[in-house]
This record gives C-alpha cells, structure tokens and sequence, in this order.
C-alpha cells in the first residue's frame, strides 16, 4: 500500500548514468596511467644496472655494455632531457610514446623479441588454462555453496564444507605434484607441455584431444583451489539470504524450496559471488604462476616467473602493466554489473 | 635459468649442488660392438631451461650453447675427456715465431642449405665475432691484433702481433655461420630463426620456452646421426621432469634433484651418470685482501677487516674448514674438493699436486694465538693484537654475504660460522641479492667475506686473470688480491704457446693462490644426468664429462633391440 505523500525515489535518469559510467571510465585511465609511471619508475630504482641485468659477465667489455645501453635506449635521461635538444628526449617519455603506439619493448633476456607479442602468446595459452578452470570452479562452487546452504547442517553440509577448506587451504604447487603424480603415472596423461610434440595428428579433432589431455591435470588443479573461495561465499550469502523476511514471506505463500531459491534466493546471494568472479577474473592474466610452473604451461605465469629470474625488465613492465590494466578493468566491469544487479548502487 | 660463464653464476651452481649421493659411482651401458642394426626413432629430453637466442653472438644460458653445438661446427673441438680434437679443421698448427696459427679445414663441408662451407666463411665469421661490439662473449676471444685471411678454399690463418697460449681454447666457440646468410643482417639484431649451419643437426621448429625440433643433418659431412629427431621439452619443475622419465614421456633428462637419485636408480629401465659437468664451475669463499693503496680511486669504498689481510689469519680459516663434510653434506657427495682457482673438472690445467689444507681446528686455534690474535675479554671472540690497527672493528667478527638464489649458500654460511666459531670467529650472515651483493662486492670492496662462484671455460686464462692486479678497478677481482709475481706467470702463460710449459706455469701460479689464500674453493659440484635404457643406447656417460645433450651422444646414440 502506497502512503499518500511518501513519492516514489525518481528514476535515475540517463544522463545521471551516463556521467556516472563516464566518470568511473575516467578514474580507470587516470588509476592506469599512473601504474604506467609507477611502474616505469620502480624497476629504476633497484639496485643495478638494467644494461647489464640479461648479462652477468664481468668479461662484458665496456663498448658492449655502451652498445646495449644504447639499443635498449639506457644513455638518455630518465625523466627529462636537459642537456640540450628536445626536453622529452628521455626514457620516459619514449616509453609513454612507444606504448601509445602498442610498443612495450625489447626483452633484455630475449634480445631480438618484442615484449609485445611474447606476452600475446603467453596471454592466449593462459586463457585456455585459466577460464575453463575459472568456469568450472565458478559453476561447481556456487551449485555447492547452494546445496550446503540449503541443507545447512546436515552431513552433506559439512562435507562439502570440509572439502572446500581443505582444497582453499591446500598449497597449489602440492596439489599440482599430487594431481601430476597420480594423473601421469595411473590414467597415462602426460607430464607437462602444451602439446605432444612430434605428434602428426590426421585431424584437427586428434590435435585438439591431445591438446585437452595436456589441459586437463592443470585446469583440473587450478579449478580445485579455486572452488573452495567460491563454495564457501555463495554457501555464507545464501545462508544470509535465507534468514531474510521475505524468504519468510515466500515460504508463507507456500512457494516448494526450489522455487524460493531459484526466484528469490539465488539472484540475491550471487551480489558478492560477482564481485568475487570479477576481482578473480582480472588477476587471470598474472596467470595460474604455481601451476603454469608444475605443469610447464607456457602461460603469462611461467613467463613472469622466468622474466623475475632473469631480471628481464621490459618483459615484466610489460606483464606488470597487462595485470594492472586487467585488474583496474575487471573492477570496473564489476561496478558496472553492480549498476544493473542492485538498485541500490546509484549514486556514489 | 642459467647463464653459460657467468660469473656470478650460482644458477648453475644450485642445480649442479643438488646432485646424488653416491659418490662417483659409474654406471655403463651395455654398449656392444656390433654395428647397428636399428635406426631412426625420435629423442625426447627433458630439461629445465630452454635456450633465449638462436643467435650465437648475443646467447648466454646454457641451453643456447648446447643448440649452438648441434647445429654448428667450430674449427676445434672439446671431448668429454678435455682434448683438444679436430672438428671443421683437420689439422692446425702455429709457426716458428709463435705468430702465424693456420687451420687446414676439412673438405666436402656443406651448410643445411647446401652451400659448400670455406675458409671464406671461416674468416668472415672471425671477423664478425671479433668486430661486432654487442655480442656478449665473442669478442672476448680476441685480443683485437688477429689478421685474418683465407689463402686457398681450406685454408685459414691467423697471424697474431702477441703470442697466444690459448689458440684452441678460443676456437672451440667459434661457431662457424655461413656468410651468404650473415653478411646480409645486422648481426647484433639478428633473430636467425632458420639457424643454417653445418652441424649433425637441424634446428625444425623453435618454441620459446616449450620446445626445440631438430632434425638430424641426413647429409652431415661428419657422418650422420643414427638417430632421426631430438626434441628438448622444458619441465621448469624438477619433479615433474623426474616424472616424465619415469613415465617415459622423455628418455633423458639433463638434470635433477640429488633427492631422486635413489627413486631413479631402482628403476630397471633407467640408468643414472655422474660426471664433471662440460663446463666446470666452482665454488669460492672470497676474502676482502685489498690493501688500503690497492683500493680503486673511483668506487672503493675498502672496509675489509684489516685482520683477513693478514695471512695468517686466513690459514687459520682455511684449516677450519672440513670440505669433505661440505661435500657431503651440501652436495649429498657430488663434488669434488677445490683448491686454488682453477676447477678440478679442468684436466690437464688442474693442479692436482697442490696440498690441501687440512681440517684440524686445534691448528686453527694455535695459528691465530701464534699470531696475537687472543680473546682478551673473554666473550669467546678474539680481538686484534694491540699493535694492530684495526679501528673500530677490534674484534674478529666479519660479515658473510652471499647472493639469495644460491642453494648451497645458506647452509655452506651456517656451518662455516659453526667451525669459525670454534676458533674464536664470528660471522655476522646477510643474504643479498646478486645486483646488491656486486655493489658491495667489487669494485667498492664493501665487504668482509662473500661466498659466490664461477663458470669456466675449457681454458684456465679467463679465471686465472680473475686474480690480477689489472682487474681490481674493474671489479671482477673481487678479493682485492695483488701480488706482482703472480701478475708476470699470468701474462707469461697466456703468451706461451707450448702446452707441457703452459700447464707448469698455470700450476705454480695455482701454487701461489694456495699459499697466498685470496680465496678458499670448498668445492666444484659433478653433475648427473639420467636416462632410459630401454629406448636408446650407446649415450657417451663413461668419459670424465658428462654431457648426454651433446653431440657425442646424440651422433651416436640408436634405438634399443
């Protein structure tokens, strides 16, 4: 019953939504440029000398570490050029030019290849590992954080419970080896790799057989340690759900259980569910590290170990950058979703 | 990953260190006489790296150098055994004067492409190596006064201002590129993704971190590889790649934890060999000796303990030190002691002669009593004698660093501390990191003791210059050590080219290193490496190096049955 007086809030109108989206767009450019610069920065700051970082050799003449400053750029000035010519002529400012232009520069390590393409192939390998995995860990958490929820307490409950705590809590290179020792040793799947190399597969179906065979071990593992995160928050937002008046109400009108989770449970207990998927979703391209290593995937992970080890700069400035962006992405997506998904969430 | 030479190459070191416990013990295959009678079949090796650089100017890992050997000749070769042996060149010799080196090259050689390789392609990939500035080590095997010519399709020679001792060790990389190809590109950029060369094999396909393909050179001019392919697959995790022996996904393994030794020596089907890795390394407990008129005018800072430039004290340190027990118990006994500089998996360079100093820390004790050096107030560590200026550091108590990705390191720390302890010493332990540890290392000789190690190559003169006054402002001597006498055998040797007075003089000057102690060497690591014998046969893992990636295997080695 609508009291007389008590007016309706309006709706939001367009151009309120509008500035809205806007405005989050432009707070993620400016979060993004200044990861740029930061991160420009702090791979000057460490100790050393970024010239000499892919060569460790003392018999490392001086012309030839004048040779390598100069082709990765290291004989200008950092910041700005003020001893003479063109004020801009300096590191950064030809990082920011050369990333405008898609550039993110030569591996030391790898000194003939762009960072650009190294982290595009790695990129791909990694979504074929990591969104199977983020999908099945999403739709099994979530159906078994329900089932928990609903038969709260009961055996079923508390197994489930156990089992996502136990896989939460488990370290990721453990599970891995587990999962590497059984899977290779009694079911025949193989020990790492992408693909089986030297194969001739007659078709493309063959190929890609082997392909899931190689996946299968690692997306198996990186789904297991996902799952519990997922299980464990959807089974605490339907508990929650369920404690709210107007299941009460529901379940008075006489609707089956099925019918409260599906209509009115479910879509409310999903709110934290989707800031997790989005949050999780956007740490994907750092890659599945623990596991890419295990099952020598060769995934953004793996390259960003190695990059570490060998203090291959440009690369990770690249993978740091990609992550960022991924991360700052992902948060946006998430608030926009939140837009749609809860009323609530209008003004900021 | 790890870089071929490097100095500062601990990467190596830890996977080396983390090898077996059974003590050299050989095992051989069952290699029979009779001719073949299977061939073809595909290698699988699995390893933990993977190569960087298709480009032999510009590569530094390992990885790089073991493809650089399969799809490439150099003039000379290395055998497993340190001889020096023929490759492209037949025959090669230096004239009266000491000046004039010709190569005499073998006929019928054919790049992968099937151009004929000459001498001309022989003096054009010198040139290149010695002239082309961004190339990493090459240009290091060159004193910059070589002339170079092709006299005739076979002939090359090489006429020097300055006598050299080390013609063959230098010529052992140089990888001999087709000219028609090279002389094309800008060398330092050059990303050689088809890799022409000479070698028994050809690079197929190159996978960056996953995988090599290579085909086996059908037409080599050297005699053809019984064997049809060899792939490397990279398994970054070390069980894993255990694994993958086990499971037969790969029939060898280039490396592995010490720990699966005994889990891989019970299995029937595979047998495990140990052996001095191809390119020795060892391990070294640099001591801060630079005198105070030594330090470096730009970027010394010199803040040694005056009481480690005084040699006895070091002898005291060096018979407080009981490397067999290392070995034992870092290596889980793959290693063999060290003595001075050069690493015993050097042959004839090693002078096994050299008397160790032997673990005896009563001896200890006694020396540095001997030389004033008591513990007068009674806390268990001794201080400076009274007529020692030792400024505000009168106590025995030095700083240990080491670089944080060494396995061996911690452990090698904490024991020393425990025996130096015992003898009234004590180390204050810091981990840094390897750029850190350089800037406090050398040239700003900022430290006290630093544990740290280095690759060799097949030639001891790269090491042994380590040790000169020359290189203190350069900072790749790292203890600050100088002694003129040593500084003259060093430049005598590298001028000298007859072997039998060459090895003598590098003895005495390892003679000098030991009394002199810049450095205690605990230990040099062995490597092993594992296969399966029931798929291939003939892997060469009966020579003093191990190295089963290597062409001497993989020429060599057939199917099974």
């Amino acid at each position: 019953m609508r009291g007389r007086g008590l007016r309706a809030p309006p709706p939001i109108s367009l151009m309120t939504r509008g500035s809205l989206f806007l405005r989050k767009i432009i707070w993620a450019l400016i979060t993004i440029f200044v990861v740029i610069t930061f991160n420009f920065f702090l791979f000057r700051v460490l100790p050393g000398d970024p010239a000499k970082a892919g060569v460790k050799d003392p018999r490392l003449s001086p012309q030839a570490v004048a040779a390598l400053q100069q082709r990765f750029g290291l004989d200008k000035p950092v910041l700005f050029n003020t001893q003479g010519g063109n004020l801009f002529d300096s590191q950064y400012f030809r990082y920011l030019g050369a990333l405008a232009q898609g550039d993110l520069g030569t591996s030391y390590a790898y000194k003939s290849r762009p960072v650009t393409s190294m982290l595009g192939r790695a990129l791909v390998n990694t979504l074929w590992l990591v969104l199977p995995a983020q999908i099945l860990a999403i739709v099994l958490g979530v159906l078994l954080g329900l089932v928990a929820a609903w038969r709260r307490g009961t055996k079923l409950d508390v197994s489930a419970l156990i089992f996502a705590l136990f896989t939460w809590a488990l370290p990721t290179f453990f599970l891995g080896i587990l999962l590497l020792f059984v899977g290779s040793r009694y079911l025949g799947l193989p020990t790492g790799g992408r693909i089986t190399i030297g194969a001739d597969y007659a078709s493309f179906w063959a190929t890609a057989g082997d392909v899931l065979r190689h996946l299968l071990l690692p997306t198996l593992t990186f789904a297991l340690v996902l799952l519990g995160e997922y299980m464990l928050i959807m089974r605490s937002s339907v508990v929650e759900v369920f404690s709210e008046d107007y299941i009460l109400t529901a379940k008075a009108k006489g609707l089956t259980t099925f019918q409260i989770i599906r209509r009115h449970a479910f879509r409310n207990a999903m709110l934290p569910i989707v800031t997790l998927i989005a949050l999780n979703l956007g740490f994907t391209v750092s890659g599945a590290i623990q596991v890419e290593t295990v099952f020598s995937w060769p995934g953004l992970g793996k390259l960003t170990v190695d990059a570490v080890a060998q203090r291959d700069y440009p690369l990770l400035q690249g993978a740091f950058l990609m992550l960022a962006v991924s991360v700052v992405v992902a948060n946006l997506v998430a608030e926009l979703v939140y837009l749609r998904l809860d009323p609530r969430v209008t003004e900021v | 990953m790890k870089h071929r030479t490097l100095a500062l190459l601990l990467g190596l070191l830890l996977v080396l260190a983390a090898c077996g416990d059974d003590g050299g013990e050989e095992t051989t295959t069952t290699v029979t006489t009779a001719p073949p009678t299977t061939t073809g079949g595909t290698v699988r090796i699995g390893w933990g790296g993977a190569p960087a650089d298709l480009n032999p100017g510009i590569g530094v890992l390992i990885e790089d150098y073991t493809l650089y050997e399969l799809v490439y000749n150099t003039p000379i070769s290395l055998d497993l055994d340190g001889n020096y042996v023929p490759e492209l060149a037949t025959d090669w010799y230096v004239s009266d004067d000491d000046l004039v080196w010709t190569m005499k090259l073998a006929e019928g050689v054919t790049f992968h492409d099937g151009t004929p390789l000459t001498s001309e392609d022989v003096k054009f990939t010198l040139e290149l190596y010695r002239d082309t500035e961004d190339f990493v080590f090459m240009p290091s095997y060159f004193d910059g006064d070589e002339v170079i010519e092709a006299p005739d399709p076979t002939t090359v020679t090489i006429t020097k201002e300055v006598p050299t001792g080390s013609f063959e060790g230098r010529m052992v990389f140089m990888y001999i590129l087709p000219k028609h190809i090279w002389e094309n590109e800008d060398p330092a950029t050059f990303d050689n993704a088809a890799m022409i060369g000479s070698g028994s094999f050809k690079l197929t396909e190159y996978r960056q971190g996953e995988y090599l393909r290579l085909a086996a050179n059908k037409d080599y001019w050297g005699g053809a590889p019984i064997v049809d392919e060899v792939i490397f697959q990279t398994f970054e995790n070390a069980d894993a790649r255990v694994q993958a022996l086990i499971n037969g996904d790969v029939d060898m393994v280039t490396e592995f934890p010490a720990t699966a030794i005994p889990t891989l020596e019970a299995n029937p089907n595979i047998t495990v060999a140990t052996g001095e890795p191809l390119a020795p390394d060892l391990t070294d407990i640099i001591f801060n000796v630079t005198e105070p008129e030594d330090c470096p005018a730009d970027d010394g800072i010199c803040t040694g303990h005056p009481a480690l430039r005084d040699l006895q004290v070091r002898r005291a340190l060096a018979q407080a030190v009981d490397k067999q027990q290392l070995i034992t118990t870092l290596l889980l006994g793959l290693g063999t002691p060290g003595r001075a500089i050069v690493p015993t998996g050097l042959g004839v360079w090693f002078n096994d002669a050299l008397e160790d100093y032997a673990f005896d820390l009563n001896e200890a004790n006694r020396l540095l009593d001997e030389a004033g050096y008591l513990d007068t107030d009674d806390n268990g560590i001794r201080e400076c004698p009274a007529a020692m200026d030792c400024g505000d550091r009168p106590e025995l108590r030095f700083r240990l660093n080491y670089p944080e990705d060494s396995d061996t390191a911690p452990r090698l720390a904490q024991t020393l501390a425990d025996w130096w302890q015992q003898i009234g010493v004590d180390l204050q332990i810091q981990v840094l990191d390897s750029d850190t540890l350089t800037s406090v290392c050398c040239p700003s000789f900022d430290y006290d003791v630093i544990i740290w190690g280095w690759g060799s190559d097949p030639d001891p003169g790269f090491l042994l210059s380590v040790l000169t006054c020359e290189e203190i402002p350069t900072g790749t001597n790292e203890s600050g050590y100088c002694n003129p006498e040593y500084d003259a055998l060093y430049a005598a040797q590298q001028a000298e080219t007859d072997l039998d007075t060459r090895v003598a003089m590098v003895h005495e000057m390892q003679q000098i290193l030991m009394d002199d102690l810049p450095y205690i060497i605990p230990f040099c690591a062995l490597s092993s490496q594992a296969y399966r014998n029931d798929r291939f046969v003939g892997w060469r893992d009966d020579a003093t190096k191990l190295a089963l990636e290597d062409p001497t295997s993989l020429d060599v080695i057939r199917p099974a049955g």
